[in-house]
């Protein structure tokens, strides 16, 4: 096996997933089935947030600071539409850079922890962010959230319908599969030094906290695209959209979509909403669902549904080549 | 270079070193030796502030380390090739030893990296191979020429002999003697003593923390042999 290239601007997993966004964009001209549309919608959502865990996995990092930083994009959005303009590149713009820019100071304050203590700080986060949501009603309408959220638009074209809502989130979902693959190329090398050695690391040179502080603040507006997406699929800001424990389910669509790769996002949150929906109707038993899927992957696959999609494929290629190996030993005897 | 003066290293309850002074000169190279648990790696890890020093000073180039995080004394020019090696195993070789050089500029770094093939050809033939499937002593090489990627001024060696056959501690002096003539100042430790003094031109004999001989290798044979069988 050889290690991973270096050069290498866009591979074929980078490729597929953007494929995926604009197959996701071309949906509602292929079919108008609400339900197909509605979960299409929920994937795009669910691989935004997924994309957000990626990157902190990549550096070892397992946060539970994402629906926080959903609500803050979505909250901001929703404020931005009512009384900025509904224009999506301003939405969307604010949307990442509001959670992208509280995220700076705040992981300053917490990327030295690590483990266990950095898990605990970003879920009490969450909480405390949801109880200022419901205890700011001035700003964010507090139990009642925000509603009435006009459509956004693009070039004096609204997107009210829901297959236009489903286009915003696709054209987000572009936008973030763009940022977060340029993110894990660019930083790969000291991503992947971090993860597997972070004082190593720091003895060659490496100043840990940047890359931890960058990739913090990026995966904070990934989150924040998610939340702008949420907020207008369901048409309203509700802190109950952005519970802390809904950070399980992104966690769990990085994790079983494979951490290796940025397919790994997008697979995982594929499989598991849409398995979500069809079982919905058994809803109390989904969380019953994705633990034995988590202790599935961590006692099987560790790499994930692409990680061992992957070593299946390598797998495949070598065997050809031991054969043509064997059958050429067999005719030199 | 090197000026490490009354170090006293602690974990817990434990004193790991007790008021150590150690100098090492530009250009030479200086052995630590001593038996396993006597301080050597501590006082590396100390250089280098992985761990902090409970008391004394370290002065490299004439400026005093103790406020200066891991990261920052390695970009004021100290390498370090760690005990074990510990490669990263699922980056290639090439990236290994281009992780040796994050500070450089991109014209810097593939500087190190063609000078680094030619001193080790092994890297360029193994380049795209995933280090974590190299043998004991290729990862050796992989270390040492990460930890020179970055034209360090004062190269640390944590037991760079450490677990590997004799053909390899052969290929491993050979690089070591490659970095000396480039002018590398050294600071090495090292159990096994005998093959570790052919390459210093200065050692201290370690014992419970604490120097107990030192001087020119001819001086400190004997004693830095007795303690390669403790």
């Amino acid at each position: 096996m050889t290690g991973r290239r270096r050069g290498r601007l866009v591979g074929a997993a980078e490729i597929t997933a953007l494929l995926l966004c604009v197959v996701a964009f071309a949906t509602p001209w292929l079919t108008h089935n609400l339900f197909v549309l509605s979960v299409i919608n929920q994937i795009l959502i669910a691989t935004m947030a997924a994309y957000s865990v990626h990157v902190m996995l990549r550096m070892n990092l397992l946060s539970f600071a994402v629906p926080a930083f959903m609500a803050m994009g979505g909250f901001a959005g929703a404020l931005v539409a009512k009384h900025g303009g509904t224009n999506v590149l301003l939405v969307g713009g604010v949307s990442f850079l509001v959670p992208a820019l509280i995220a700076l100071p705040l992981g300053i304050l917490i990327l030295r922890l690590r483990g266990v203590y950095f898990v605990l700080v970003t879920y009490i986060f969450s909480e405390i962010l949801q109880l200022l949501l419901f205890e700011t009603p001035h700003l964010t309408g507090g139990s009642n959230g925000i509603s009435g959220i006009p459509a956004a638009t693009f070039l004096a074209q609204s997107f009210s319908s829901s297959a236009a809502v489903l286009q915003i989130a696709a054209g987000l979902a572009l936008v973030a599969t763009v940022v977060t693959a340029a993110l894990c190329q660019w930083c790969e090398q000291p991503f992947a030094a971090i993860d597997e050695n972070e004082t190593l690391a720091a003895s060659l040179g490496l100043v840990i906290w940047r890359f931890k502080a960058l990739g913090f603040v990026v995966a904070a507006g990934l989150a924040g695209l998610a939340g702008l997406s949420l907020v207008l699929m369901l048409l309203t800001a509700h802190p109950s959209s952005f519970s802390p424990l809904s950070s399980v389910n992104y966690i769990t669509y990085a994790i079983v979509g494979g951490r290796a790769s940025i397919l790994g996002p997008a697979v995982g949150s594929a499989l598991l909403v849409f398995a979500g929906n069809i079982f919905s109707s058994q809803g109390e038993y989904s969380p019953g669902f994705f633990g034995v899927l988590i202790l599935l992957v961590v006692f099987i696959a560790r790499g994930g549904i692409t990680g061992a999609v992957h070593t299946l494929w390598s797998r495949r290629r070598k065997q050809p080549a031991s054969l043509a190996a064997s059958t050429k030993l067999q005719d030199l005897a | 270079m090197l000026e490490i003066d009354r170090l006293e290293v602690r974990y817990g309850g434990i004193t790991a070193l007790r008021g150590i002074s150690i100098e090492v000169k530009e250009g030479e190279t200086v052995l630590l030796v001593g038996a396993n648990g006597a301080g050597k790696s501590s006082l590396i890890n100390a250089v280098m502030g992985l761990v902090p020093a409970e008391s004394g000073t370290i002065r490299f180039a004439n400026a005093d380390l103790s406020s200066l995080s891991c990261d920052r004394r390695a970009r004021a020019g100290i390498g370090y090739a760690p005990e074990g090696r510990r490669v990263f195993p699922s980056l290639s070789v090439t990236d290994n030893v281009l992780a040796g050089a994050f500070g450089l500029g991109r014209a810097r770094q593939s500087e190190a990296l063609s000078w680094l093939h030619e001193s080790f050809p092994l890297l360029a033939e193994r380049g795209n191979q995933l280090a974590g499937q190299l043998s004991g002593g290729e990862q050796q090489i992989v270390a040492l020429a990460r930890a020179m990627a970055s034209f360090p001024k004062l190269l640390l060696l944590d037991e760079p002999f450490l677990g590997l056959a004799p053909v390899w501690i052969a290929r491993i002096s050979e690089a070591i003697r490659a970095m000396q003539r480039l002018g590398t100042t050294i600071l090495m430790t090292e159990q096994m003593a005998r093959p570790a003094l052919k390459l210093a031109t200065r050692g201290y004999v370690i014992r419970g923390g604490e120097v107990r001989r030192s001087g020119p290798v001819a001086e400190i044979r004997d004693l830095a042999l007795a303690d390669e069988y403790l």
